[in-house]
C-alpha cells in the first residue's frame, strides 16, 4: 500500500517545489540583490590565472571566423579614434631603425624597375637648373677639376686676359656710378637690367635684377658675339 | 689656342666678373670710353687717307695738296667719314671698333638686331646728344634703361655683350 501512495505523493511533492521556488524567485528583486554583492569581493577570490590556464584559447580561437570579424570591423573608424602623433611618441624609431637590415633591404629593391617608372624630364623639367648653377662655387670648382686647363686650353691668351680686365674695370667704374647715383637718389641699386629679347645667356642673380620692367627676367639662349 | 710663355703673369682679374652682365644696359663710362677709342680710330684712320692722297697726288701729278685742318672739305669728308664708320658698323653687327673693344653693342630698345636703317638715323641724330653741354647723355647715367638722347629717338639701347663669367673663368683656370 505504501508503494503506492510513494509516487503521487512524490509528484505533489515536486509541483510544490517548484510552486514555491516559482513564487520566491518572481518576489525576488535580481537588481538589488546583484547591488548587494561585491563583485570586487568575488573576483579577488577568484584565481584568474588557474582560470585562464583550464580555458583552452586556441581551441576558442579555431572556432572563430576571422574574416567574418574583421568584416564586422570598421578599421577607418578605429583609425580615426586613434591618435597617430601620441602613438608616433612612444615608438622609439632610433631603436627600430638600428634593428632594420638596410644592405638586406636594399638587395631586395628592383632599382631598375623603379628607375624605368621614373619620368626624368619630368623632374628635369621641374628643377630650376639656373638657380642650381648659382650656387656652384666656380672658384672651388676650377681649382678642384681639370675645367681650368680645358678653359685655358680654348681661350685666350694674355692679350685677351687684358682685354677682359680692361673691360671688367669700365663695368666696375659703371656699376660704382650707378650706385653712387642710386644713393643719391635714395633708391634701391638692383644692378643693371636689360632689354628683353636673346641677348642674355642666363638669368642673373636675384639680387642684380630689377623686380619689374621690360629689361627683367627672360631667360635668352642666343649670344651676342 | 694660343702659346702662352709659363712666367707671363695674368693681371688682375675683372672686378665684377663674378656675375656675366651679358646682355645687361650698358654704363656711362663703357660707353663713352668707346666712343673715344671710336674717335681716335675714326681720325687716325682719316688722317692716314688723308697722306695716302697727299702721297699719291704728289707721286703721281707731282703737285703738293696742303690739307687745312680749318677747311670746309676737310670738315666735310671728315664728317662723311665717321658717319659711315658709325652707320656701317652698327648696321653691320650693332658694334664699332671701341665698342668691341670694351664689349658693348647697340641693340634696338627691344633687344632685337639693329637694322641699316635704324643705324643710319641713330648715327644721324648722334649729334644731338652733345647739344647743352651734353645733356643728351645725362640719361646714361639717371635712366633705368641708361638711354641717351639718341638712343631714345632712334629707338636703341647698349648692352654688354661679353662674358665676364667666362672671363672669370679664364682667369681662375690660369692660376
Amino acid at each position: 500500500m505504501g508503494e503506492r501512495l510513494a509516487p503521487p505523493l512524490e509528484a505533489r511533492a515536486q509541483a510544490v517545489a517548484a510552486r514555491a521556488v516559482e513564487l520566491v524567485v518572481s518576489s525576488l528583486d535580481v537588481n538589488a540583490l546583484v547591488d548587494r554583492i561585491d563583485l570586487n569581493a568575488v573576483l579577488s577570490q577568484i584565481d584568474i590565472n588557474a582560470l585562464m590556464d583550464r580555458i583552452d584559447i586556441g581551441k576558442i580561437l579555431d572556432r572563430v571566423d576571422m574574416d567574418t570579424v574583421l568584416d564586422r570591423i570598421d578599421l577607418d573608424r578605429v583609425l580615426s579614434r586613434v591618435d597617430m602623433n601620441r602613438l608616433m611618441a612612444t615608438v622609439d624609431v632610433k631603436a627600430l631603425v638600428e634593428r632594420v637590415d638596410v644592405n638586406d633591404v636594399a638587395q631586395q629593391v628592383d632599382v631598375d624597375g623603379i628607375i624605368r617608372k621614373v619620368d626624368i624630364d619630368a623632374i628635369v623639367d621641374r628643377v630650376d637648373l639656373n638657380e642650381a648653377a648659382q650656387r656652384i662655387d666656380v672658384d672651388e670648382l676650377v681649382e678642384k677639376t681639370d675645367l681650368g686647363a680645358i678653359i685655358a686650353r680654348s681661350s685666350s691668351g694674355f692679350a685677351g686676359d687684358l682685354l677682359d680686365v680692361i673691360r671688367g674695370k669700365a663695368v666696375a667704374v659703371d656699376d660704382f656710378i650707378a650706385r653712387a647715383v642710386a644713393r643719391l637718389r635714395h633708391r634701391p641699386y638692383t644692378g643693371p637690367p636689360g632689354p628683353p629679347g636673346p641677348r642674355r645667356p642666363d638669368v642673373s642673380p636675384p639680387d642684380q635684377l630689377p623686380p619689374a620692367g621690360p629689361a627683367s627676367g627672360e631667360p635668352n639662349a642666343r649670344t651676342p658675339s | 689656342m694660343t702659346a702662352r710663355t709659363e712666367d707671363a703673369i695674368p693681371p688682375n682679374p675683372p672686378a665684377v666678373a663674378r656675375d656675366s652682365y651679358q646682355g645687361h644696359y650698358a654704363g656711362f663710362v663703357s660707353r663713352f670710353l668707346s666712343f673715344v677709342v671710336d674717335m681716335i680710330v675714326i681720325t687716325a684712320i682719316f688722317l692716314l687717307v688723308l697722306a695716302a692722297i697727299w702721297f699719291s697726288a704728289k707721286i703721281l701729278t707731282g703737285t703738293n695738296i696742303a690739307f687745312n685742318h680749318g677747311s670746309i672739305w676737310v670738315l666735310i669728308g671728315y664728317v662723311i667719314w665717321a658717319f659711315i664708320y658709325f652707320a656701317r658698323s652698327w648696321g653691320a653687327n650693332g658694334r664699332t671698333a671701341g665698342m668691341a673693344l670694351f664689349g658693348v653693342q647697340v641693340v634696338r630698345d627691344d633687344g632685337g638686331d639693329v637694322s641699316e636703317r635704324r643705324a643710319a638715323l641713330r648715327t644721324l641724330v648722334f649729334p644731338l646728344s652733345f647739344l647743352f653741354l651734353g645733356l643728351g647723355f645725362l640719361g646714361i647715367v639717371l635712366g633705368n634703361h641708361r638711354r641717351a638722347l639718341h638712343d631714345v629717338i632712334a629707338g636703341t639701347t647698349v648692352i654688354y655683350c661679353w662674358d665676364a663669367r667666362a672671363a672669370r673663368l679664364r682667369y681662375l683656370s690660369r692660376n
